[in-house]
């Protein structure tokens, strides 16, 4: 009696396996067939073998996709965590007003990534722009060129505009970490005599190293599928300089080339696996990592 | 630890500058928000508005954001009940019968935690227009709960690992199964395991866009960035005051929600990070 009812609840889990083998795993898997055929979304779907791939490597938009791609996650992951940590360390030791500082940072966050790349596209237009205006009107106007006129230009606009909505995001688990090591190891360095960058690299930096792998790892996942802030600010545009995989993948799904767009994902799954895997593998032995 | 004045005054100078920095684009907003039409070339000074109300009401009536935002919170709340649901009783399962059935339902979620829903879109299309799920609310709660799925069971897992075995142990003697078990009394003490999944996870299925691009076309079915994003490629930058008044209408719902529950937010993520 006791064994059967144990296995019952067992089962408990299977609404929620069937949930996600249905709308995720078997999608997942459908792709990778998906991706070797010729497929238009409508008609009949031949086998064409590794031909979309080979496609891929040899289109020139596809492999600009690619590198803006890397570049953002890159650029992304740097700055955020270079902001997110000074930001952190300015707001961890008290001061009026600290817990609504860490409000108004975090703030940005949790606005549609969209809603705040037609802001920023506003501020930022050539010409009839806010900064631009207020910039004349201040008498800083040699500052504003048209910044999204080339490829470097726009790609550190979108990089910014994406370190701006999620500092505070990156800011509030390096607080977290920071509050995690205890006061008195910092201070017993103090006593030790260690000067404030060698308690910073000694002491403080490899005890933050779970939060920093944290923070790594969802920053470079989460910039390798940008889609919203990119559409939002550039569509892609100048011509197809700014677009990233994911808008690439929609737009040739849109364009009736299923089986090369399912490809397309299956390559930007397997550029995605790597932070994956190497973070599997820097917290193997821990439970899990975020 | 003295920190010296000259320094301290100068920290809480840059904290301001930062604050400041984060808040510049919501004024503008606003600014813009509240501008006549006829202002575009900004004379005078462009940082006071002039308070043209009517900018809302115009904006409400033409980009019909009033039915995308009810569309928004149907999505929300049923993806995020369905998840609470189904991830409560998985990460209970997982917890207290560690089988090699549930060993794998965990390893299975997990490992593709990090996978971003953009990789599975094309052949869910497929599946999504097959079972008629395109264009409908439940298509889009259904797989927007998927994608939330391992968090939420993730989530659950911890929590209920950290609970002595002995309550459920008690319960099960008095002759409850593990489903009673699971509702009746360990489900209401999970409370901040379940705020911290909404937390977590709540603003992030208000928000969606990139499935919502895909799903959601149909007009009346719109979520709010899918609205929005038709409504502004629509007017192309012409009509930026009630483009602006539009934003507005759409983030003050989300703000407001944030600023009531900010001091839980905050913890919630710290503890998640903490957690993770």
């Amino acid at each position: 009696m006791k064994q059967k009812r144990k296995d019952l609840t067992q089962w408990m889990s299977l609404p929620a396996l069937i949930l996600y083998g249905v709308f995720f795993v078997y999608p997942l898997i459908k792709g990778v067939g998906m991706s070797l055929t010729d497929w238009d979304g409508m008609g009949k779907a031949n086998f064409v073998g590794f031909t979309n791939f080979a496609r891929f490597f040899q289109d020139a938009r596809a492999m600009g996709d690619i590198r803006t791609t890397l570049i953002f996650a890159a650029g992304s992951a740097l700055l955020l965590n270079l902001v997110g940590l000074g930001y952190a360390f300015l707001m961890e030791k008290p001061f009026p007003g600290r817990g609504l500082a860490r409000v108004i940072v975090y703030l940005p966050a949790i606005i549609s990534p969209l809603i705040m790349g037609y802001i920023w596209y506003f501020l930022l237009q050539p010409g009839r722009g806010f900064l631009y205006h207020a910039a004349r009107q201040l008498g800083l106007e040699f500052f504003l060129g048209n910044w999204m006129s080339s490829y470097p230009t726009t790609m550190a606009v979108l990089i910014l505009v994406n370190v701006w909505q999620y500092a505070g995001m990156t800011m509030i688990i390096y607080l977290a970490g920071l509050k995690s090591i205890s006061s008195d190891i910092r201070e017993a360095a103090l006593m030790d005599g260690a000067n404030g960058w060698q308690r910073f690299t000694l002491v403080t930096l490899p005890l933050l190293m779970p939060s920093i792998r944290i923070n790594v790892v969802t920053n470079i996942i989460g910039s390798l599928s940008v889609f919203d802030i990119i559409m939002a600010l550039t569509e892609g545009g100048p011509g197809y300089s700014t677009e990233s995989l994911s808008i690439y993948i929609m737009r040739m799904c849109y364009g009736s080339r299923t089986g090369y767009s399912t490809a397309v994902a299956m390559i930007l799954f397997l550029i995605i696996l790597i932070p994956v895997l190497i973070s599997l593998r820097l917290t193997r032995g821990k439970e899990q990592p975020l | 630890m003295k920190e010296n004045k000259m320094l301290r005054i100068f920290r809480v100078f840059l904290i301001a500058v930062i604050c400041f920095m984060c808040l510049i684009p919501f004024y503008v907003l606003l600014v813009l928000s509240l501008n006549a039409p006829s202002r575009v070339f900004y004379e005078g000074n462009i940082f006071v508005p002039t308070f043209t109300w009517s900018n809302y009401r115009d904006a409400w009536v033409k980009s019909r954001v009033g039915q995308a935002m009810i569309n928004s919170a149907i999505i929300t709340f049923g993806t995020l009940s369905l998840t609470i649901i189904l991830g409560g009783m998985a990460g209970y399962a997982i917890a207290r019968r560690n089988t090699a059935y549930n060993k794998f339902v965990f390893s299975l979620l997990i490992g593709c935690m990090m996978i971003p829903g953009i990789i599975i879109t094309v052949p869910l299309y497929t599946l999504m227009r097959k079972i008629g799920a395109v264009n409908t609310l439940w298509g889009m709660i259904l797989l927007c709960s998927a994608l939330a799925m391992p968090s939420a069971v993730f989530i659950f897992t911890t929590f209920v690992r950290a609970l002595p075995v002995e309550m459920d142990e008690a319960a099960e003697m008095d002759g409850c199964t593990g489903f009673d078990t699971f509702w009746k009394i360990i489900f209401p003490i999970l409370k901040p395991a379940t705020a911290s999944f909404v937390i977590l996870n709540g603003f992030g299925v208000w928000n969606n866009y990139a499935q919502a691009a895909f799903f959601l076309q149909s007009r009346d079915k719109q979520n709010v960035p899918q609205a929005m994003s038709v409504f502004f490629q629509q007017f192309g930058g012409a009509k930026w005051h009630l483009m602006a008044a539009t934003a507005v209408i759409a983030i003050v719902p989300v703000i407001i929600i944030f600023l009531i529950f900010q001091r839980q937010f905050i913890e919630g993520l710290t503890e998640g990070a903490v957690k993770g």
